[in-house]
């Protein structure tokens, strides 16, 4: 199954990418003008979701046509689309033309996937408008995508817009996502824990998470993400890879751990009396049981999907 | 190299020390956070947090690559942000940008100056070449048409995405299109204007030394030259060094000029066979430039650049009052050749338009000179007004000369390449003119001599002095073209409009126009009527190095 990120050339696709999956793009491999081909990223999240980028819309006739001929094959076994439309776009017309083409080929080709439209570089406009012209384009963007639902987010990457909407989107893609939470809740109050994390293996995305008590950074998913994602490109240059890390002082002990197939947590125990052993064997145990959770349910849903 | 730059916001004070900022740590604790509870935040959440993106953007790119950069709009402005050293001061960051910036006024003026060299001497002999009206024509076509290429040459770095250019020059940019081709031919053709340059000075240098040290001898020995050289009378002379028989008529005239090879009748004969023009003064420069032309480093040269202006200013002011005194001789004949006069429309043109080339060069540093601009936007406008204000300055003087040259007694043909030339030694304004020049000359020949030696020696050495005697034999080398072409063949106007055509063809013409096509291309944006003027604009490059060798 696929997830497909749609949008002009230009519009921040690779960028995205780039950021929220932690790839490093080079710059030789950087085109310098509308991709004709779609580009398999090999980057598989949620399992076996893989993601796909296409560039939509140049000025190119080839391009176009080739768009056309090869349609169904690229709309094919779409779980999720994911459309970028640059904010700054002059061709405001065009870029809602070739959206509506996309929608209509997913209509055919996958009629359950999810659509989501980001509204992206909301940093170039203007901080007091931001709202107002969010509010305009998604409300063009519900219209058009009807029978299709779509949801709409304003995105930036220099702000936790992006950081934000993709953990909705990731949050809409884990399938009893509810019951998770319900179940971390209770994990993290029988280890006594003052917050425990659950992100998504691929993208440290944070899916769910429990807090005993007011923390002062709203921030800080996106940094732990942030940090462990470096974290993780420096272990890939030695061939090394990421499995587990303990942090401890005299205030806090955080633990961070493979959790399920899919799912990394991070617990943080503010009593420092607590020694670090119990801890893992918490997660351990709990392990086990969140597997569990995860097989429950039925192929459709499950996250075990096919490559291509 | 990207800067370290981690900046921040508002009150409070940020941390990036250049020493303790190590990229390769992902685990940079801030400093809140390490310290027992301390109620006062040091640092803000926004400022953290785009501290923690900036850190990871920047683990996901090249360092050059500025793909994943801040904006200028998501940093703070540089009196919001405060560098902290851990050693517990904090200063302000004095602007973000060492280089100062300079008013548009000081910019057209910088790019004058540059621009205005000895081709000066050579306009009028130009215009002459190609035809009074045909000359002006040509002067503010070939202008327009270098200034666009300029404009072209100017915003080719910014049109290169993903990678940071702003330290990029022209070179560079042909690097980028064109692989080490470019690199090398830009060189290449940047070297052949500067060695030209150069060689003109050499030949302009031995011709001032030896008119001032004429006008100094016959001041002292009260010698009076006007027998021997053919010219007017009167108090404003004008002399005609080398005149032809004329080609259309029975006219001859009996001259007797001083032959400057030694064959003189004169009775300072040693006077003349010491102190000759393209014999002995050539050589007697080797001993006062081949030593400065070693120096280092050229900064102390670099502090007479006014003696330019001035000298311009000079002449300027006596090409006016020469025009004043001779007043306008002008006949308009539209094709035929005549006895005292030179046809409109000449078909020698192209000599005219390769001067010009040399005479409009400054692509290969104009991106280095407008980035101390202080409103970038106001480029285009600046480079237009410095072009009109040359071009204008150029018109006037060849004008003048032109037109104020005493034709009836004289011939139109007699217009010198170096106009100074057409005025006898011993005339006052026009010795201060040369001595003017010949000081201004011999503090940028080494300045020359440096960026030649800099740009050769690093691209071939990677170090830009490997040892003395690579670069006393490069000085050798150009002296020695210098003093050969002062003795042997001391035209400038050929010199000029040799090299200016040869480093033209590549840096104004060829490399501009093909950049920026290819540029226009990658976006899509490349239309017929666009991609054929600038094929045009090659092929106008290729037909005026053409020209020069058959006209």
């Amino acid at each position: 199954m696929f997830v497909l990120l749609m949008g002009k050339s230009g519009s921040g696709k690779t960028s995205m990418r780039s950021i929220i999956f932690a790839n490093y793009i080079a710059r030789d491999t950087r085109r310098l003008g509308a991709t004709i081909d779609v580009e398999h990223s090999h980057v598989r999240f949620l399992g076996n979701l893989v993601l796909n980028l296409w560039d939509c819309g140049g000025q190119d006739t080839f391009m176009e046509n080739y768009f056309t001929s090869q349609r169904d094959n690229i709309f094919r076994n779409v779980e999720v689309l994911i459309y970028v439309f640059d904010v700054e776009s002059r061709e405001l017309e065009k870029d809602m033309h070739y959206y509506q083409s996309c929608l209509e080929a997913i209509l055919q080709n996958s009629p359950d996937a999810k659509v989501f439209c980001l509204v992206h570089k909301m940093d170039l406009v203007q901080e007091d408008q931001r709202d107002l012209i969010f509010k305009e384009r998604e409300e063009d963007l519900k219209r058009l995508s009807r029978p299709l639902a779509c949801t709409c987010f304003r995105t930036s990457i220099w702000d936790e817009t992006l950081y934000k909407a993709w953990s909705s989107i990731v949050y809409q893609l884990i399938p009893n996502v509810q019951q998770l939470e319900t179940n971390l809740r209770n994990f993290a109050q029988i280890i006594e824990a003052d917050e425990v994390l659950l992100f998504e293996r691929a993208t440290f995305l944070v899916i769910s998470h429990y807090q005993c008590k007011e923390q002062r950074d709203a921030h800080r998913f996106e940094k732990i993400s942030n940090i462990i994602k470096q974290f993780k490109l420096s272990c890939s240059k030695l061939a090394a890879s990421f499995q587990s890390m303990e942090v401890r002082n005299s205030n806090f002990a955080a633990f961070i751990d493979v959790f399920t197939s899919n799912t990394y947590v991070m617990v943080i125990m503010s009593d420092p009396s607590i020694p670090s052993a119990a801890t893992l064997i918490n997660i351990r145990n709990a392990r086990k049981h969140f597997e569990k959770l995860e097989r429950v349910d039925g192929p459709k849903h499950s996250l075990h999907m096919r490559m291509r | 190299i990207k800067p370290p730059v981690c900046p921040f916001i508002q009150k409070h004070m940020f941390v990036y020390c250049e020493e303790t900022f190590v990229y390769e740590l992902p685990f940079h604790v801030e400093p809140k956070n390490i310290v027992e509870d301390d109620p006062q935040e040091r640092v803000s959440a926004e400022a953290a947090i785009l501290n923690s993106r900036v850190h990871y953007y920047s683990r996901l790119t090249g360092s050059s690559d500025r793909l994943l950069s801040p904006p200028n709009h998501v940093i703070p402005r540089p009196e919001e942000i405060y560098i902290y050293s851990p050693l517990g001061t904090a200063f302000k960051v004095t602007g973000s940008d060492q280089s100062s910036k300079n008013p548009s006024i000081i910019t057209i003026f910088a790019i004058w100056n540059t621009m205005m060299g000895t081709s000066i001497l050579s306009i009028p002999w130009g215009i002459k070449q190609a035809g009074f009206t045909l000359g002006i024509l040509i002067l503010i076509f070939t202008g327009l048409l270098m200034l666009y290429c300029c404009y072209v040459v100017l915003k080719s770095p910014k049109a290169i995405p993903y990678v940071d250019t702003s330290d990029w020059e022209f070179p560079d940019v042909c690097r980028y299109y064109f692989g080490k081709f470019g690199q090398w031919s830009s060189l290449f053709f940047s070297m052949v204007s500067l060695i030209g340059a150069m060689v003109v000075y050499w030949v302009l240098m031995s011709n001032f030394l030896f008119n001032t040290g004429q006008f100094i001898h016959n001041y002292a020995y009260n010698v009076n030259m006007s027998d021997s050289e053919f010219g007017t009378n009167g108090s404003d002379r004008v002399i005609c060094p080398y005149p032809n028989t004329d080609p259309g008529g029975n006219f001859t005239i009996s001259t007797h000029y001083l032959d400057n090879s030694g064959n003189d009748t004169s009775d300072v004969g040693s006077f003349e066979h010491w102190w000759s023009k393209t014999n002995t003064i050539p050589f007697y420069l080797i001993i006062l430039l081949l030593p400065l032309l070693c120096f280092h480093s050229a900064s102390f040269f670099a502090r007479f650049t006014f003696l330019g202006t001035i000298s311009v200013i000079y002449l300027i002011a006596l090409v006016t009052v020469k025009a004043v005194h001779l007043g306008f001789h002008l006949e308009f004949h539209w094709f035929d050749t005549t006895q005292f006069y030179v046809p409109e429309f000449r078909l020698l043109f192209p000599q005219l338009t390769g001067v010009l080339t040399l005479a409009f060069f400054i692509h290969n540093c104009i991106i280095t000179l407008m980035k101390s601009n202080k409103h970038q936007e106001n480029n285009v406008r600046d480079l237009s007004v410095a072009y009109l204000l040359v071009g204008l300055t150029y018109l006037y003087v060849g004008v003048l000369i032109f037109a104020a040259f005493p034709a009836p007694p004289l011939f139109k043909d007699c217009i010198e390449p170096n106009f100074l030339d057409n005025f006898p030694s011993s005339d006052v304004m026009v010795f201060v003119a040369r001595t003017f020049l010949l000081f201004q000359m011999i503090t940028v020949y080494p300045l020359l001599g440096y960026l030649v030696r800099v740009q050769m020696m690093g691209q071939i050495f990677g170090n830009h002095y490997p040892s003395f005697f690579h670069v006393l034999a490069l000085n050798i080398l150009i002296v020695g073209a210098g003093v050969l072409m002062a003795k042997f063949y001391p035209n400038i106007g050929s010199i000029i409009r040799f090299s200016g055509a040869t480093c033209g063809l590549a840096l104004v013409f060829v490399f501009p126009a093909l950049v920026h096509m290819i540029s226009l291309r990658r976006q899509g944006l490349l239309r017929w009527p666009s991609a054929l003027f600038h094929i045009c604009l090659i092929l106008l490059g290729i037909a005026n190095l053409l020209g020069q060798f058959f006209m």
